[in-house]
């Protein structure tokens, strides 16, 4: 977990904070403010807590945006839940992305080996919070037929947090689509989170 | 101009699998590749040594994860040729059947994420993908798994083919010799295609030769040279097919190959299917002891949908004294660093995907 080291309530941060307000405020005075309806209802929905709270986890359910990350033999599969038999769009899934700044999931397909732990930890430490983990297949579960192996993390729940696992070897493109669904009712408090 | 040095991967969309490339770039243009490689590798022929014989077929199955049968059938006929152990006649039939349908899906997945990679036609992707389930339904109706079929026994087969396999099968060989004209209607007449494909990415004949490259980049080369036709294993000599050969050398002949092989593997497939002798073809159950080896050494070369694989086998009673295998992947990927020189940057890809390499292959 990337707990960073800056001191959010610090002095110097505090004042910025003000001085940004004070900035916001002054551009803001003697004009007339005309609200966009659709945030206008959000605010309204959002002014009571656990409406938030609802509201935030609605959007984050519905938008699971994963990184394009194959390490290995589950990639194939990975790309395959892209394709054309699964249709993985209808739940809001397929939106794969490059760049680890713009996702919600990663999907780790595949065996770890020792080279690719500190690839993975740094990946997974662009993401924005929050971020989830799925361990796809044995390999990234628990080693799988390379526990012996010398070169193989036995699970890459040894270096990030995993939130779902998925169990096969490969698992088949709908046991991921599974996955997902089971992640969805964790964001949205169906199943206890951690 | 000063040289400015790039890093690509080990996580990029486009590189297939983790590999690392350090280009050094002069403005646009390449000046030198530097592939590192290692980042899967798990140590699967030290793996070998601690097992029994065909305890091992999972691991080989992991090597090259986009055709794993053909992996697979390379292990067991080394063991085969140790064990001094013949294959039965209808089981070598089967074997031909499903490396063939192997072998076409393996070529559609390289020429989907090829056109993906390139010019963004993802259709083509959407197209190939879906062609490769097809594919894929028939091999889990013949073998009772999707993606690793740890099927190939000693002599023969885990199982005999499902009674209607021969009707499914050539109904989807006749859906795909429909299909593979629509492929290369769209994409060959994708002008940002040819314009990134055609002329790129040139191997020489000598250049090939000397690397040591084998399959579809190897003929795409000017080169006739096939396993399958040169020194032919199981009953590959009684059928008529051509090893697809084209002269250019560059990223476009390697993708043509590539689309000239699925028709001559459809061929072949539907020729098996229709001359499949009756029989046995049930091999030798996997047992705690296995028959004492006869060869001590034994080397087997077959022609796997990326090249020329062999298997080197050294062999003890009970467990493999050594494994050495010659990955075609690994070899077609050191031609990278000679042919992407004077190329442009963005072309670095097209000639990646070309290649296709499977690094799962590579760092073993």
């Amino acid at each position: 977990m990337a707990e960073d080291n800056i001191d959010h309530e610090s002095k110097e941060f505090a004042d910025a904070k003000e001085e940004m307000d004070a900035l916001v405020y002054e551009s803001l005075k003697g004009r007339e403010v005309k609200p966009n309806a659709i945030f206008a209802k959000l605010s309204d929905l959002t002014r009571s807590m656990p409406i938030r709270k609802k509201v935030i986890n609605w959007s984050r359910v519905n938008s699971l945006w994963p990184l394009q990350f194959g390490l290995a033999c589950c990639a194939i599969e990975l790309m395959d839940f892209g394709s054309a038999r699964i249709d993985a769009e209808r739940k809001g899934y397929l939106l794969f992305r490059g760049t680890p700044r713009q996702c919600d999931v990663m999907i780790i397909a595949g065996w770890v080996t020792k080279a690719m732990v500190p690839e993975i930890k740094r990946l997974y430490e662009q993401m924005a919070e929050p971020k989830y983990v799925i361990a796809f297949g044995e390999c990234a579960t628990c080693g799988g037929p390379w526990w012996e192996s010398y070169n193989i993390m036995k699970g890459i729940d040894q270096a990030i947090k995993v939130d779902v696992y998925v169990a096969g070897c490969p698992p088949r493109p709908e046991n991921l689509f599974a996955a997902l669904m089971k992640l969805q009712k964790k964001i949205g408090g169906s199943i206890e989170s951690r | 101009m000063p040289i400015t040095r790039i890093n690509v991967g080990p996580v990029h969309p486009s590189t297939h699998g983790v590999i690392r490339l350090v280009v050094d770039l002069d403005g646009d243009t390449i000046e030198n590749v530097e592939p590192h490689v290692g980042f899967l590798h798990r140590g699967v022929e030290k793996l070998v040594e601690t097992r029994m014989y065909m305890q091992s077929t999972p691991y080989m199955e992991k090597l090259d994860y986009v055709a794993p049968m053909s992996y697979n059938d390379a292990y067991v006929a080394a063991v085969e040729a140790a064990m001094g152990i013949p294959v039965k006649e209808r089981a070598q039939y089967i074997r031909v059947i499903l490396l063939e349908l192997q072998r076409i899906a393996s070529h559609l997945l390289s020429i989907g994420t090829l056109c993906n990679d390139i010019g963004q036609m993802f259709t083509a992707f959407m197209w190939s993908f879906k062609d490769r389930d097809i594919v894929l339904d028939l091999l889990q109706e013949a073998t009772g798994s999707r993606m690793f079929y740890v099927n190939m026994r000693l002599g023969g087969l885990h199982s005999d083919l499902p009674p209607d396999f021969e009707e499914h099968a050539l109904n989807t060989l006749d859906y795909l010799e429909k299909r593979v004209p629509q492929y290369e209607h769209y994409i060959e007449r994708n002008p940002i295609f040819t314009e990134r494909m055609k002329g790129i990415g040139v191997v020489s004949k000598e250049l090939a030769k000397n690397i040591g490259i084998t399959g579809p980049a190897l003929r795409a080369s000017g080169v006739n040279y096939d396993v399958r036709k040169n020194s032919p294993y199981y009953v590959y000599d009684k059928f008529h097919f051509n090893p697809q050969v084209l002269y250019d050398g560059d990223n476009f002949s390697r993708y043509k190959v590539k689309i000239l092989e699925i028709k001559e593997s459809i061929r072949i497939a539907r020729a098996a299917l229709k001359s499949l002798p009756e029989g046995d073809a049930l091999g030798m159950p996997v047992k705690l002891r296995s028959p004492n080896p006869k060869n001590r050494i034994s080397i087997v070369s077959r022609e796997l949908p990326r090249g020329e694989c062999l298997m080197y086998l050294v062999a003890d009673p009970q467990r493999p004294y050594r494994l050495s295998i010659r990955s075609p992947c690994f070899i077609n990927l050191a031609a990278i660093s000679h042919i992407a020189k004077g190329e442009r940057f963005a072309d670095l890809f097209g000639i990646l995907g070309s290649l296709d390499i499977i690094m799962g292959c590579i760092d073993r």
